[in-house]
């Protein structure tokens, strides 16, 4: 899985520009599950166990990541760009990137040493930033670019130990937890959603809930990991080598509280998030239409949303018994 | 050509006992010249034509990167920078550090809520993070160094970006001139000086230029190149040519010359004017011994001292063009 990890990891797919990866997960799954596309982009997967469920359960990882898109081209053939997803720009500066038609570029800035002291003391403002593609002027540069382009930023998964460095953790550790599910044999009926547009306000997930109509569901992700040397013990919210973490709450939902107790319980490697922060598909799956109950089993990883990410393999490997244990829970009707 | 040496030289690491890009220099310097090891000096290439001046060409083969302060047993570290570096770039950024093994590594970013009054931490007050546990005692300590994870890459219209293209741009050019001289006659002897520790204050230029006193000397380096946010008054022209350097520090005869040279060939160049010191090896050579009459040519470089330089490959050949015509001349004086 942890091959399977670094795969998907090397595929961009910033929101709106999901079709690669949609491609290499439809073939990945292809004569394990009934798979369509819906209109926006999501893949909606159907899997076939060997009892009815008494309840209906998803299970949804989100394909996009955070990025760039181009916006407008400077008169010396810079590109200008805004952030897709949150992107802080501190992680930006000096940093490669490549857009999707392959073109290179780098974010530049001003050297240190023009800098004023000012300057120094603060990070660019966002606004500010521009990317270098090696064009002389706006022609050169308009021929390599199109408005409207999106770029990730450049980052070789690296294996450091038991961790993996790279962009994009966030969400292809959910996603091949989800693709081994389904290309193991499978109890009891169960659905998947693999959803576009997480980054950009949980879009994807609002049409997902509307087409499965699921009773419950489980919500694989990452989520932001703060264990730094010298970090105030509560405000780490959860720490790397300790388990999946489960949320109670978030700037976007409140998680069913059945759901958490039983996956707390469980006995399986798992931690709990401890601070209230961010937000997810859970909560477009809550609301859709009558409600919906939510469990999130996330990822803990350092440096999400920038180019390198690093979460640990054995949490990661954990998320897969632990949604397998709480799927075929919901899906017997024991947790009601 | 020159494309493919300077990724190797760009790759490759020479910081502190690092020697990485000096044998990379080594093995290409070494068809063209007599290649010698010079004490904490660098690298000397020699090419004796038995002439009675010997004219160097500087350009040193040191980069910046950070060194090991401090091995927490959580595996994140503490570091130092070695060389002058900008700390804003730092969060999310990749290095190796240079233990037992080479590690990867990432410079912590501190997450929203954990973020301080500062916003911008001092380079000695930034995690960072091994990945790893108590183990990372047996693979790192205190003194290794760290370099920025390499990445060559090609950009369009032939420009090319990566780490410590600051100087290895310029060592790229004295490999060029190398090959283009060293079976013609010249008039005078040639020696090639890959100076050590210019990031840490010009240091390895200092002994070398004392050692060798040639007659005449030209300092290679990188100078800053345009951008949005540069006064254009305060920088030269990516793409623009060869940056003459002009300073009263510099011998004027050998700038006239340069710039005469580029004239007379056509050859894209730009002044580069500045009212004193350089910041580059011309400081010491100029005043090593009782003097050494020194030049200095620059590539126009952006985003110096970081992981994402940038330079124009027809810059580079501009350098190598006015510097081979300056040699075959015999220099200025």
């Amino acid at each position: 899985m942890r091959e399977l990890l670094k795969r998907l990891c090397a595929i961009p797919a910033v929101s709106g520009r999901e079709e690669r990866l949609a491609d290499f997960i439809l073939k990945e799954i292809d004569g394990f599950c009934d798979a369509k596309v819906d209109a926006n982009g999501n893949i909606i997967c159907h899997k076939k166990g060997k009892k009815p469920a008494a309840r209906r359960v998803v299970l949804d990882a989100h394909m996009d990541e955070v990025g760039i898109i181009a916006t407008s081209i400077t008169g010396d053939g810079f590109v200008k760009f805004v952030t897709v997803g949150g992107i802080e720009a501190a992680v930006m500066l000096a940093r490669g990137v490549t857009f999707e038609n392959g073109v290179r570029g780098v974010v530049g800035m001003k050297p240190v040493h023009l800098s004023t002291p000012e300057e120094r003391k603060k990070f660019p403002d966002k606004d500010n930033l521009y990317i270098d593609v090696g064009a002389a002027d706006k022609t050169e540069a308009e021929a390599l670019i199109r408005l409207g382009d999106t770029a990730v930023f450049d980052s070789t998964p690296t294996i450091m130990g038991d961790r993996l460095r790279g962009r994009a953790i966030d969400d292809r550790a959910g996603v091949a937890v989800l693709i081994t599910l389904l290309k193991a044999e499978a109890e009891y009926d169960y659905y998947v959603t693999f959803t576009v547009q997480e980054e950009v306000g949980t879009r994807g997930a609002a049409t997902a809930a509307f087409a499965v109509e699921p009773d419950a569901a489980i919500l694989l992700e990452a989520t932001t990991a703060a264990d730094l040397e010298g970090a105030p013990e509560d405000k780490t919210v959860c720490r790397l080598g300790e388990g999946p973490a489960l949320s109670f709450m978030d700037n976007g939902n409140l998680y069913t509280k059945k759901l958490y107790d039983a996956a707390i319980s469980s006995g399986l490697t798992c931690q709990t998030k401890q601070y209230v922060s961010g937000g997810n598909n859970s909560r477009g799956f809550a609301l859709s239409k009558g409600g919906v109950e939510t469990l999130g089993i996330s990822l803990p990883c350092r440096y999400i949303h920038s180019p390198c990410c690093l979460a640990d393999m054995r949490d990661f490997e954990a998320m897969l018994p632990l949604a397998k244990y709480m799927l075929d829970a919901l899906c017997r009707g024991d947790i009601k | 050509m020159i494309e493919k040496i300077l990724k190797e030289l760009s790759n490759a690491v020479t910081l502190g006992h690092l020697k990485g890009a000096t044998e990379a220099a080594r093995r290409l310097l070494t068809p063209y010249a007599e290649v010698s090891d010079f004490g904490q000096t660098g690298l000397i290439a020699k090419i004796d034509k038995g002439q009675k001046k010997t004219l160097m060409l500087d350009a040193h083969i040191d980069e910046v990167g950070f060194i090991v302060t401090h091995v927490f047993d959580s595996g994140f570290v503490k570091v130092a920078p070695v060389g002058g570096n900008d700390p804003r770039i730092l969060p999310a950024t990749p290095v190796v550090i240079h233990g037992k093994t080479e590690l990867p590594a990432v410079f912590a970013s501190n997450p929203p809520h954990l973020k301080g009054e500062e916003e911008v931490k001092a380079t000695t007050d930034i995690l960072l993070d091994t990945g790893l546990g108590t183990e990372v005692r047996e693979l790192a300590s205190p003194g290794d160094l760290i370099s920025y994870e390499k990445d060559f890459t090609l950009l369009s219209g032939g420009r090319v970006c990566g780490k410590s293209l600051d100087d290895r741009a310029a060592v790229a050019c004295l490999v060029e001139l190398a090959s283009r001289l060293y079976d013609k006659d010249l008039p005078v002897n040639l020696i090639l000086c890959l100076a050590e520790q210019e990031e840490l204050g010009t240091r390895g230029a200092v002994t070398a230029t004392f050692a060798l006193s040639p007659d005449e000397a030209v300092a290679i380096d990188v100078s800053f190149a345009d951008g949005p946010d540069i006064p254009s008054t305060k920088c030269g022209k990516l793409g623009g040519g060869a940056m003459i350097g002009i300073s009263p520090i510099l011998n004027r005869k050998i700038s006239d010359l340069l710039t005469d040279i580029a004239k007379e060939n056509n050859i894209p160049h730009q002044l580069e004017v500045m009212g004193g010191k350089t910041g580059t090896d011309a400081d010491v050579i100029t005043i090593s011994g009782s003097g050494v009459p020194c030049g200095l040519i620059s590539i126009p470089l952006r985003n110096m001292h970081t992981p994402a330089e940038v330079v124009d490959m027809a810059d580079i050949a501009a350098v190598c063009d006015i510097l081979e015509a300056y040699i075959l001349k015999g220099g200025a004086l």
